[in-house]
């Protein structure tokens, strides 16, 4: 197997990874008259966390209630987040954005309000105030924002997956990617560049043991995680292993929608167990539910089971059809295993853990500013991949904040900076060795192994001398990576997805060291340290690549005086 | 497993072929191949997107069973 041709491509603003955010960036930049390019590993008709539909959006609307003011909304993101958040970020790329995203949706022919009484349907679960999620119906959000961003002259390379970033002297210089279908080559140089490439997940063990089977998106793996890193580019957030509530086989999303509706969970003996947990019962924040359920699990009370028979006909039918608008096919799910709409209980479990936000309301990524800036010169980040924006209505508010201050920053740039050929040259050798390899490791194997190390070590449960035992073993798979081989292009993607997640694994392990207490349990929870300590540890730990690539950790702290 | 494609009514366009997010179908010589079916993150795509309604979606043992 060959490499194909090479391409050089130039843009004002270069968008990697065509998920929510990213198509919003591409929209922002170019209604700004700038030449636009976006690169996404699959297809941005149908790509990331929304592939396959999405049925809430978070709000505040300024209905004259008083927790749907922007103060309140502030107050419960402050709560919800505390210690993840940075508050004067998220009134730049959240509450400034807010409006102008739920217009955008809107105009583009996603309806937010019900077509029947032409107002938004508002439910209220994740530890809110009140009912800020807006139901919706958004199986075909994605490909209208897609059908947008073409309409709006952007250029899309689809099925490019990127491989590294390059600086010129200390700023964003380009980029280098390959087509997963031909294998050509690219190079691209751009005067900003975004990175919008969600988080990493297959980095846990899933609860069938496919690690395709997973609640977000299988083709996030932390690409650009890793390449930031390598990058000199800052992280923040990373230590928080998200896990949540999802159907016993099926690791599909519904939590807001089963529980917005007012569902319960129960354990085998009938107990409505959250209420022991949270004062806010079922409706508390995800991480509180996940510890919960987790408890029950592990004392012996399970199965556990979500219980909708208490909900009158029309609610149930309204949840059945919502789940189906957030997963496509988990209504089918539901029938193939024989639940109905009449209130059978349906088992649920934890799932995969995986390396993103603690809450709904920050990130886990890439350490950005109120401009969606990271310390890097000309390199910008949005949504799911950088430390401050997550869910859909940051990946559509921040998403489009984040293409203004690039575009912005690509209107004062003088000109494009320069790609050093020798050392695009020994990319391009890289990216393309492992098919060249007769005999091998397959990225399967290689995959696996870290997932049984970061389960076995640090999902969830932490402690000190769990972290360095995985930081020992991850890192002794390093020679191993030489052996990789790929006999397809197909494989060629996988293997480089395989090596990224074994490096954020590394990352996600070396964050979790350093914070040495107890936070958003589990999604941070360390055995030796089991106390929040808010005198200490209420702020990010930024993680950056030392001077002999090693991965260090800073402490920066976080006030909540609003 | 999933998705299961029904070859008479496929009319071989290849929309799901290019929405496919985790690149598991592959059409080829106007044949649908399910290449890497254990890939699948039955996210609905290709179903939603097939304009003649060739796809059916199949749960493997491994997620009904459990």
């Amino acid at each position: 197997m060959q490499s194909g041709q090479d391409y050089r491509i130039e843009a004002d603003v270069a968008i990697i990874g065509g998920g929510t955010a990213g198509v919003n960036s591409a929209m922002a930049a170019a209604e700004l008259g700038l030449k636009v390019l976006v690169v996404e590993k699959a297809n941005i008709n149908r790509s990331g966390a929304i592939a396959g539909g999405i049925d809430h959006f978070h709000a505040f609307l300024e209905s004259g209630e008083d927790w749907d003011t922007r103060e309140a909304w502030l107050k419960y993101v402050g709560g919800l987040a505390k210690g993840a958040v940075n508050l004067k970020v998220h009134e730049a790329v959240c509450c400034e954005e807010m409006k102008a995203a739920i217009e955008r949706v809107e105009q583009i022919g996603i309806p937010l309000r019900d077509a029947g009484t032409g107002k938004f349907y508002r439910t209220q679960a994740l530890g809110m105030p009140g009912p800020y999620a807006i139901n919706f119906n958004g199986k075909m959000l994605k490909p209208k924002m897609a059908e947008e961003v073409r309409r709006r002259g952007c250029r899309v390379l689809d099925r490019v997956q990127v491989t590294n970033l390059f600086l010129h002297e200390g700023e964003m210089a380009g980029f280098t990617g390959y087509d997963i279908r031909s294998g050509d080559f690219y190079q691209i140089r751009a005067k900003a560049v975004i990175i919008s490439t969600g988080n990493t997940n297959r980095m846990y063990r899933s609860q069938t043991g496919n690690p395709f089977n997973l609640w977000y998106c299988p083709a996030c793996t932390g690409d650009l995680h890793r390449q930031a890193f390598d990058a000199d580019v800052e992280l923040a957030n990373m230590e928080y292993t998200r896990m949540t509530i999802v159907p016993k086989g099926f690791s599909a999303p519904g939590f807001n929608a089963f529980f917005g509706m007012g569902s319960r969970l129960i354990n085998s003996l009938g107990e409505n167990f959250m209420q022991n947990v949270h004062p806010m019962g079922d409706r508390a924040p995800r991480n509180y539910m996940v510890w919960g359920a987790l408890q029950e699990l592990k004392e012996g009370r399970g199965p556990i089971y979500m219980d909708c028979s208490h909900l009158k006909e029309k609610e149930r039918e309204h949840l059945f059809t919502t789940l189906g608008y957030d997963k496509d096919t988990l209504p089918d799910f539901f029938i193939k295993k024989g639940y109905n709409l009449e209130g059978t209980m349906i088992e649920m479990t934890v799932s995969e853990p995986m390396q993103a936000r603690p809450s709904e309301q920050c990130g886990s990524g890439i350490k950005i500013d109120e401009r969606c800036a990271s310390n890097i010169p000309g390199l910008f980040a949005a949504g799911d991949s950088s430390d401050q924006m997550g869910c859909l209505h940051m990946g559509v508010a921040g998403g489009y904040a984040a293409g203004k201050n690039a575009a912005e920053y690509a209107r004062l740039a003088k000109q494009l900076r320069p790609l050093d050929d020798k050392k695009i040259k020994a990319e391009k050798y890289r990216i393309f060795k492992p098919l060249e390899k007769k005999s091998g490791m397959s990225y399967w194997e290689f995959e696996d192994i870290v997932r049984n190390i970061t389960t076995d070590h640090f999902g969830p449960v932490k402690t000190e001398n769990s972290l360095k035992a995985a930081l020992q073993k991850l890192g002794g798979l390093d020679a191993a990576r030489e052996d990789l081989k790929a006999d397809n292009l197909h494989e060629l993607m996988r293997v480089h997805e395989a090596m990224n997640i074994q490096q954020v694994a590394k990352i996600t392990a070396t964050a979790a060291r350093a914070r040495k207490e107890t936070r958003f349990p589990p999604y941070h929870y360390r055995a030796d340290f089991t106390e929040t300590d808010d005198e200490n540890f209420c702020g990010l730990i930024v993680v950056n690549k030392g001077a002999g690539g090693e991965i260090q950790t800073r402490f920066e702290p976080l006030s909540y005086d609003i | 497993m999933p998705p299961v494609i029904d070859h008479e009514k496929c009319n071989a366009c290849g929309i799901c072929d290019e929405h496919c997010p985790l690149d598991v179908l592959y059409l080829e010589d106007d044949v649908l191949d399910v290449r890497y079916p254990y890939e699948c993150w039955h996210c609905g795509a290709c179903r939603q997107d097939c304009p003649t309604g060739a796809v059916t979606i199949e749960f493997p043992p491994m997620m009904l069973s459990v």
